[in-house]
């Protein structure tokens, strides 16, 4: 009984936080490939 | 040689100082601040070619200034311009609240006529994003949008204009319209590393430089990123503001039959990255760094950094300041 409330408790949580998270994160499209290179000497010829 | 006045030694201010003295054709930088006393102390930490003057906002510009570099609060902005216009000197402003750049930009008329150079905005963004946005555009045919985010501030007057800018109404420019929006959305925005994905909101601020700096173009949006409170940031992300600041510059427009996107970005301590930016432009306007000119540039007027320099080798010459911007290789993001 007692593991069955702390299993409910951190699905709770988990529920609360990842809502959370998500409403944070609205909008936008994280990149899924690439990264940043710096310019450097041939960027600038 | 020249003589540059530095209006105004604050977080931003005195970065711009320190690269103005080390610019090779500077003969004087001359510096003026609320306190004399702060200003003496300031110009005595540069060396000989730095000295304090005391002008007061009623006061005539010094003789001999060949260009004036403010880093002032917005609310001041507009009066140092019209001195400096009074005596025929060229301006450059770090200024990145919308109604102080309005005012600027209202001056043009009165700029062409004198003759004189009005540059608002020649911070992190507005300023190093647009040359970025200029740099993008110059490596395609055409240029249809370009969205311009920032994350970071330099300084409280700074945060506090950040601020501002979310609260208030966001304006962007839609198929040759302004477009107001009271309740934009929050965007996250993915921005070099450390600074990552960030929720950014659009604001008004930039927009115009823009829109002038690139005629034709369909769409123009700037978002900025909540400055992080002291008491109050997400794990881990304490600290990352402390001073740090990122822009993203996505540019999309055709080569050819293909729509393609071009985005690149610089991180850096948003203070320094502003600074330096400020000193170039105001040894490009004071004529000391004549290879940074725009070869196509207006010779008068108010203009956004954009529009006045020559994005590669103004590029380079930040890089060889120590402020370098990248260029996101891969799969663009819309």
């Amino acid at each position: 009984m007692k593991a069955l409330r702390r299993g409910l408790i951190v699905a709770v949580i988990a529920v609360l936080v990842g809502g959370f998270v998500k409403l944070r994160g609205k909008g936008g499209v994280p990149p899924t490939s690439g990264g940043w290179r710096e310019l450097d000497g041939p960027d600038f010829r | 040689m020249a003589t540059v006045l530095l209006d105004g030694v604050g977080a931003v201010g005195i970065r711009a100082a320190r690269q103005l003295v080390e610019t090779p054709g500077l003969d004087s930088l001359l510096i003026a601040a609320r306190e004399f006393s702060y200003a003496d102390d300031v110009a005595a930490s540069l060396g000989d070619r730095a000295a304090a003057t005391e002008l007061r906002p009623d006061d005539p510009l010094p003789e001999g200034v060949d260009a004036v570099a403010t880093a002032l609060p917005a609310a001041v902005v507009a009066d140092r311009a019209e001195r400096a216009l009074a005596a025929g000197v060229p301006f450059a402003s770090t200024v990145d609240d919308a109604d102080a750049i309005d005012a600027l930009l209202g001056l043009d008329d009165a700029a062409r006529h004198a003759g004189v150079l009005l540059a608002p905005g020649c911070g992190l963004a507005p300023g190093l994003a647009d040359v970025l946005g200029r740099h993008a555009a110059d490596a395609l045919d055409t240029v249809d949008e370009i969205h311009v985010a920032r994350a970071g501030s330099a300084g409280p007057a700074s945060t506090a204009a950040v601020r501002r800018a979310r609260r208030e109404p966001a304006v962007e420019w839609c198929d040759g319209e302004w477009r107001e929006e009271r309740h934009p959305t929050p965007e996250l925005v993915w921005f070099p590393d450390p600074i990552g994905a960030r929720e950014c909101v659009p604001v008004k601020v930039g927009v115009a430089l823009l829109v002038r700096a690139f005629p034709g173009v369909r769409r123009v949006t700037v978002r900025l990123a909540e400055p992080l409170s002291r008491r109050l940031a997400w794990p881990g992300r304490r600290g990352l503001d402390e001073g740090w600041g990122s822009t993203r510059v996505e540019v999309w427009g055709w080569r050819g039959q293909a729509r393609e996107s071009m985005v690149y970005g610089v991180i850096d301590r948003t203070a320094i990255a502003a600074g330096t930016v400020l000193a170039v432009t105001a040894a490009r306007l004071a004529g000391i760094a004549p290879g940074l000119a725009a070869r196509t540039g207006p010779s008068a007027g108010a203009h956004g950094v954009a529009a006045l320099v020559e994005p590669v080798p103004f590029l380079a010459e930040l890089a060889r300041r120590g402020v370098k911007a990248a260029v996101f290789e891969g799969v663009a993001v819309a």
